[in-house]
């Protein structure tokens, strides 16, 4: 069923039963979707639906996505494309589903229809195992870090480490160091979770989330909770890691280039570190593209929301 | 009146569920796929040895007291205080060290299980093992079982040692109605060896139940704290009906039909 709509769309096409990843364009002005069932046409108003080219094939893909929680209906048909070797950004007013698209990403939760493409296989789709083996791919940053309670800072960053890999401790060290000095905590070492503050936190899932050099690394609201110079230091070391990700990768001539996706509502961040701004609203993109383009849209919502003006079609409602 | 067919629906709902669950687990362990967290098994094993053995063993003891001491003056009530060694034999084997085991099982562990795994899951920490490409299942949940069937019967075995022992001290040394030699007599002569084996069958199969609902509770937990609150009430009172339900068939099942006292008559 699934296979159908999209070999009907012609999104994703299949050799030998593999899905293969594409490279997004320029619409070509298909006809422009309805709204989802249950809303009107006038909510959507400003959803331009518009997709400006990054040149880079997608490291991720939600392909007509629909997800919702009891009466709360969070994706509402949603195509959207992270592309590879960027930093992209999922910006969007607070409750429109962007964590949830996180969840979906990694196969936390699952979409009640459509498919979410990684690399170009289905998520939805994997077996278990297939799943577990394909999480590997990933870096996961969580609001507060999600560090171990039971574990100090150390053991926290190494146990991806000892879990996946045989490496020797002598080797799990230096790792584990290097990461934890580059988001420096070098010296917080045996200090457990609940003795960090909570910018520490952040920082220590963000090394944690490194040490198996992942191919796409999420940030879920890296910024909440922390103040505006906090901020744009983070934002700097992520900018830092993807440089430095991104030479290594070139160097060690990898299959796939690291892919960062931030999920945030402040606006600054975006600004300052994406490439790629993919705009949420209603569960589904307003418009998207290389973040020049978009800092420079002339849609009303897209303008609004990225100046912060309260004037304009979002409102408090 | 909806709320009354909609309630005990809801209750059928989440013990199909818990049995799902329950299912997983086990699972889990008789595949030994668990073993690749044996580590992790052998870390929760040493955390109920340290933290929950005493407590159990304390509170079989003073059971074991007063089993002994009301079998003691009974039966010297009804002029035969010879036979105060069939309390600690039938009263403390049968019934109620499994059921003292179950309920500071359920106490100590299970509520530990669920607050442990419940703050675990409202910060994240689940979903960022299952990320790290880890079932949580697997590691959290499997490895506890695992960790109880190793430790346990142990536990328990040990337990039995103590309520017998607890008696003995009451009947023998301190009320001394009977000679030490003569409480054994009886002591032996009301139990067989199937009745330990019996009764480590109803303690485990309490223990295995806790440590499924706990799991069950914790890992299902949403709601921020007080959701992981209400999780740890919900399972102490379905441990404590549980470990009752258990208690009382096993007792049917294993001792029903006794030829000494056989229950129905």
């Amino acid at each position: 069923m699934r296979d159908d709509a999209h070999s009907q769309r012609g999104d994703v096409k299949r050799t030998d039963g593999k899905a293969v990843s594409r490279v997004s364009v320029v619409d070509e002005s298909p006809p422009r979707p309805g709204p989802p069932e249950g809303a009107a046409d006038e909510e959507y108003r400003w959803h331009s639906y518009a997709v400006h080219p990054s040149g880079r094939p997608d490291a991720v893909r939600f392909v007509d996505t629909y997800k919702s929680f009891g009466r709360s209906h969070v994706l509402r048909g949603l195509n959207m494309a992270l592309p590879e070797g960027m930093v992209s950004m999922i910006l969007g007013p607070s409750g429109t589903g962007k964590s949830v698209c996180i969840k979906h990403m990694v196969g936390l939760l699952y979409p009640d229809s459509g498919d979410v493409l990684v690399h170009g296989r289905s998520v939805p789709d994997m077996p278990d195992d297939e799943l577990f083996e394909m999480r590997k791919k990933f870096g996961l940053l969580f609001q507060d870090g999600a560090l171990f309670g039971s574990m100090n800072l150390f053991d926290n960053v190494a146990f991806p480490l000892r879990q996946h890999t045989e490496k020797g401790d002598d080797e799990i060290e230096e790792i584990v160091m290097r990461r934890l000095n580059e988001v420096g905590l070098g010296d917080s070492r045996t200090r457990m979770p609940n003795e960090l503050s909570g910018g520490m936190r952040k920082r220590a899932g963000f090394a944690r989330a490194l040490v198996l050099e992942p191919d796409i690394l999420l940030f879920d609201e890296p910024d909440s909770g922390l103040d505006p110079v906090r901020t744009a230091l983070l934002g700097e070391l992520i900018l830092e890691i993807h440089r430095e990700m991104i030479e290594e990768a070139k160097r060690k001539q990898r299959e796939h280039l690291p892919t960062f996706c931030v999920v945030t509502h402040d606006i600054m961040s975006a600004r300052r570190v994406a490439d790629y701004i993919n705009v949420l609203w209603k569960g589904r993109i307003v418009e998207a593209g290389p973040a020049e383009e978009m800092l420079g849209s002339e849609n009303p919502f897209i303008r609004q929301f990225l100046s912060g003006e309260s004037q304009g079609p979002l409102t408090m409602d | 009146m909806e709320d009354l067919i909609l309630t005990p629906r809801g209750w059928i709902e989440a013990f199909g569920e818990i049995v799902r669950f329950a299912a997983r687990m086990l699972r889990e362990v008789a595949s030994l796929r668990v073993m690749r967290f044996f580590g992790e098994a052998l870390r929760q094993a040493g955390i109920l040895i340290v933290s929950s053995t005493l407590v159990i063993w304390g509170l079989v003891f003073i059971i074991g007291l007063e089993c002994g001491i009301e079998g003691a003056y009974f039966t010297y009530g009804e002029g035969t205080p010879a036979y105060s060694g069939v309390f600690a034999a039938w009263c403390d084997l049968r019934e109620l060290v499994p059921l003292v085991f179950g309920y500071m099982m359920a106490a100590k562990v299970g509520t530990g299980i669920v607050a442990e795994l419940g703050s675990m899951r409202i910060s994240d920490e689940i979903d960022a093992l299952e990320v790290m490409g880890i079932s949580g299942m697997r590691f959290l949940c499997a490895t506890r079982l695992l960790a109880a069937l190793m430790v346990l019967p142990f536990v328990y075995l040990c337990s039995i040692a103590a309520g017998f022992f607890a008696s003995y001290l009451a009947v023998v040394q301190q009320i001394g109605y009977v000679s030490s030699g003569g409480f054994f007599l009886i002591f032996w002569q009301f139990q067989n060896p199937p009745d330990l084996l019996y009764s480590l069958i109803k303690a485990m199969a309490m223990a295995i139940v806790i440590v499924i609902v706990g799991c069950y509770y914790g890992y299902n937990a949403s709601g921020g704290p007080v959701g992981v609150g209400t999780a740890t009430a919900k399972s102490m009172v379905l441990n404590l009906v549980s470990v009752h339900l258990i208690g009382m068939l096993g007792t049917q099942l294993f001792w029903g039909a006794n030829p000494r006292a056989p229950i129905g008559g």
